[in-house]
Parts: structure tokens; sequence; C-alpha cells
């Protein structure tokens, strides 16, 4: 299965220091926003998520990587940062979270590549490098796509720059790319 | 509570592989196999089915599949009947649940079987299946799957400890050794040299085909009994004497180390604790090689080496028949094929017949009376142990 996409790097921008926490999850939904399906596989076979209001309590995210910030989801009474961003605080159970902001940068603590065998959708991008990054200033070790660099030559401890990207029906995800 | 004995009184697979047959074809080819293999069992005193499948409805579009089951096997279940999913773990998970259900007075005789059919028409969609184990919304867009998330795994062990692509092979070379004496393994007639599996493409570096197990079609199906029943059935018993399981994260980020799986090391301790024996006690261990590397770090966690000596104890042969413990001596997934829900039953059929002494000489453990089996699932988030003794009817 083929698909064209469009990908387009975005500025990311990571501040050094979070922002205001803003209590946001715990919030009643807004009007649902239509997802736009056209280019979209069957759900059940695509493995980006729902992105806006209408499919995820966490639109805020997609909404600020596709601005080229990537961000997650903080819990200020237990101190705990937290991936995936989510809608309850899994140590104490808040619905009131804070949105922060992550660094842009950081390090390749290990990487493999898959060269056969991709999920439909992805078989066009074989053969692609994947990685777990240690985030700079963070206890977070994110798994992503790393571009920029043919597998065999990266190595562990690369430095990655985090950025977002579009597929072809406008919804917006993160990968990595080895900083130039 | 009372606490009831559970013996497992017998079991029997299909031949695993790439099989010309539906999932209910495959529940119908283990059942005749079961009853076969157990003729003291009557269909009528099964009171309880628990089928093992990890994704029916992905790999054959169908769900319910208890009573679909039970059907096929002709039983019914008049006290408990149903699915157990934990992946590739989804086969001990039926195991687990018969044993608390007899051990809790819930359930007298029951039978545990695991299916599942992966072979598609498109194996690109049994890819995307196997995919969604992970994460799928965080995970999944950026292509995690099994060989890219182990192989990082190895990487990791080869960087920290100093493991070599040489004694990765070592443990697949001893594996599909054993299942050269299996026939129902999937690679039963194929035979792998160390230099010849070095030799093989790269799945995801620095694993190769050699150092994955593969998607196979395969069903597996056990007999647990009450030990007020087990003289019924004559013979060897596998007594379950301790069970553990451990689950500590599922998104990738939350591994923490990749080379030392503590929930191994606590699941471990906890059915060893139950059973109130060491690991040295073991006589042999069936376990988790859906990769060459877990195997390795299986080793340490099981405690069988120290951190970071998994390597050198494969190459040493000190996990091979005549070492310290034999592992896998079914031949494990790598050699035996990983068909999800059924491995874990496969893996108690070998203990079954590892204790009876009903397996060839090649792969026979000299006079065993103890056993762990060990299962993984997902990128190794959860981990499951059951520790095995061998006895008569009581």
């Amino acid at each position: 299965m083929s698909r064209e996409r469009r990908r387009t790097r975005l500025p990311l921008v990571a501040p050094s220091v979070p922002e205001t926490p803003e209590v946001t999850v715990g919030a009643p939904p807004a009007p649902p926003k239509r997802e736009s399906s056209k280019e979209a596989p069957p759900f059940l076979l695509d493995f980006f998520p729902l992105e806006s209001e209408a499919g995820t309590r966490l639109s805020r995210f997609f909404d600020r990587l596709r601005e080229g910030r990537l961000s997650t989801t903080r819990c200020p009474k237990d101190d705990l940062l937290h991936w995936p961003p989510r809608t309850a605080c899994p140590r104490c159970h808040t619905e009131d979270l804070e949105w922060v902001d992550l660094p842009d940068r950081g390090r390749l603590y290990a990487f493999s590549a898959v060269l056969v065998g991709a999920p439909l959708g992805m078989e066009d991008d074989l053969p692609f490098a994947v990685g777990l990054v240690d985030l700079d200033g963070t206890p977070l070790r994110l798994f992503g796509r790393v571009e920029g660099r043919p597998w065999n030559e990266l190595e562990i401890g690369t430095t990655v720059r985090v950025e977002s990207y579009e597929i072809a029906d406008g919804r917006v995800f993160y990968r990595f790319r080895v900083a130039g | 509570m009372t606490v009831r004995g559970v013996a497992l009184v017998g079991g029997a697979t299909t031949k695993f592989g790439v099989r010309a047959m539906t999932w209910t074809e495959l529940a119908q080819e283990v059942g005749v196999a079961l009853f076969r293999a157990v003729p003291e069992l009557r269909s009528e005193d099964v009171d309880s089915l628990f089928v093992g499948a990890a994704m029916p409805e992905r790999l054959a579009f169908q769900s319910h599949v208890a009573p679909l089951a039970a059907e096929h096997l002709g039983i019914r279940p008049t006290r408990v009947i149903q699915r157990t999913e934990l992946a590739c773990a989804s086969g001990q998970s039926a195991i687990r649940s018969a044993y608390a259900a007899i051990a809790a007075g819930l359930s007298d005789v029951a039978i545990a079987v695991g299916i599942e059919k992966m072979n598609l028409p498109s194996m690109a969609e049994a890819n995307t299946a196997m995919a969604c184990v992970m994460d799928r919304a965080w995970d999944g867009p950026g292509g995690a799957t099994a060989p890219s998330f182990f192989a990082m795994v190895a990487q990791r062990h080869m960087l920290e400890f100093g493991t070599t692509e040489e004694q990765l092979a070592a443990v697949s070379e001893k594996n599909h050794r054993f299942a050269n004496s299996n026939p129902n393994a999937q690679f039963h007639e194929k035979t792998f040299a160390r230099d010849k599996l070095l030799r093989l493409p790269v799945v995801a570096p620095p694993l190769r085909l050699g150092d994955c197990s593969a998607m196979t079609d395969g069903a597996a199906a056990v007999v647990l009994v009450s030990e007020e029943r087990a003289a019924q059935f004559p013979g060897s018993h596998a007594w379950v004497r301790g069970t553990g399981q451990y689950s500590d994260f599922h998104n990738l980020a939350n591994a923490g180390s990749l080379t030392d799986w503590v929930g191994l090391r606590r699941a471990a301790t906890e059915a060893l604790g139950r059973a109130k024996i060491g690991v040295h006690d073991l006589d042999f261990a069936e376990v988790h090689d859906c990769f060459t590397i877990s195997e390795i770090v299986e080793y340490e966690a099981l405690g069988l080496c120290g951190p970071g000596e998994g390597g050198r104890f494969v190459e040493e042969g000190r996990s091979d028949l005549g070492g310290d413990v034999v592992v896998n001596p079914r031949g494990g997934l790598l050699g035996c094929g990983h068909p999800l829900g059924a491995t874990g039953v496969a893996q108690a059929v070998e203990v079954h017949d590892q204790f009876a002494g009903k397996v060839p000489a090649a792969r026979q453990v000299p006079d065993p009376e103890w056993a762990l089996v060990h299962n993984l699932s997902g990128s190794a988030n959860v981990h499951s142990v059951m520790v095995y003794q061998r006895g008569g009817a009581s």
C-alpha cells in the first residue's frame, strides 16, 4: 500500500523554563472538530492516533506539536513528568495536570532499524532507523523514528533534534533527526 | 480458602509451522491430539475451558473464541469458560487461570488450550497486528516492532557486557538443534550451524533472521486436574508448585534498563519462593526465546548466571544438555516457531512429557524433577513464571 506523504519540517522552539502551568485535561470537552479522513487508512489499520478534540482529550499535545513544540503532561502534586501525556496522573490519580514543553534535543541511548516486516502504511519507508532518545535535562527516554543519517552510520550518544512532521491527511507526529 | 494441589496430567500440540488451515481447524486438530494423548480424559468430565489466544480478532477476524473452541473440542463447560489474552504469554495465562480456578475449588478438571493462526494471505497485515502489541498510538507511529525493540536490547547488552553475535548464534544453534528432535517444531528438519546463522540476512541490526522466532500457526492443549482427581490419570504428572507474574511498564519510554529485566527477577523469585526451591534446583527451564538475546538476558534475570554473563553461559554449553541446567529442550520459540497463544501451553506440554520420559533421547533431560516455564509478553512488559515438580497421582 503506497501512501503519498507530505513531510513538512516545522520550526521547533524549546523554552528552557517550563511555561506557566495550566489546568487543561480536566476541563469539559469542547465541541467536536471534524477529523479529515480523506487519505487516512481504515482506523483499525492506522497507527497514527486521532488528534482532534473529537477523538482525544490530549488534542493539546497535537496542537502544540503542530506549532513545533513537543510537550507532555506533568503532575504538579507529585512533581512527576509523564510520558506519554496522560489525562490522569498514574501515581495520585488527579486529573488536574499541567502541560509543559520538552527540550528539542537528546542523545541516542540505543537504536536499531526496521529492514523488513514493516506494518501496513510503512512499507515504503523501509529501511528506517528507530531509537530510544534521552531527552536533554529530563528523565524521559522517548522512542521514535530517527532520520537524517543511514542506520549503519548512527552511534550510541549521537545528538538528535526533535522535529514534528505532517502526514498526508494533516495529522502530525514527532520524530528525531540527527543534528547537523 | 483452602488451596488444593493442581496437577497437569497430559497434553499435546499440533504440528507448528505454516499450516494450510484455519483457526478453528487448528482447534480441532489439537483436540484430536489431546484426547489421544490423554485417553483417560472424558469430554463430559471437563468442567472448564481456558483459551489462550493473543489476537484472533486481528489474525482470524474472530472474537468470542472460547465457546467457539469449546464447540470444536466437543466440550460443554459448566464451571468456567473464558479466553485469556496476554500477547505472547496468552497460553501461560490460560494455564495460570485454570490452575487458580482448580486451586480455589471452582473447577476440578480443566483444559487450557492455546491457538494462534499467524500466517495470512497478507503478511503485512500480520505484521500490523503484531505491532499493535506495542503502545499503538505513541510508539506505533515511530514504527516500533518486536525485532527492533529486542535489537536495542541486544545492542545495549553488547555495549555494556561485550556480548557477541557469536554468542547470540550459540542460543539459536542450541535451540534449533533441540528442535531437530521435535517433530512438531516448525524448523524440525532445518539445521543451523553457527557459521550459517552468522551469514543470514539482518532483520533488525544486530539481529539476523536466525535470532528471531517465526510467525507460526499452531495449537497446544493441556489437562489440569485437582489433587482429588489426579489418581484417575496414570503416569507422571507435572504438579504446579509455584507461579509469579510481574508487570511494570508498557510504553517503551518506561522500560528502564533494557538489559536487567527486573520484572523477571521478581516473577521468578515469587514462583520459586512458592515452590520453596532455588533456581539451582531446576533440572530444566522452558524460557521465552522470542529472540536469541531474550534467552541471554533471561539466564541473568533468573540468576542462572551473573549480570552480563549470559553470553558466556550459553557459549560454554552451560544451558545445554550436560550443562548446569538445560534451557529450552523443546527447541524454544526459535526452533518450534511462536504461535503466540500456543507457545506457553506447548512449553507446559514439554514439561509434562520430559517428566514422563516421553520425548526423544536427543532432547531428554536425565531424570528431571523440577522445571520452570517463563513467558514474556510484548516488549518484555510482563514476565510470567510457573514452576512444576514431577510427581505421581498424589
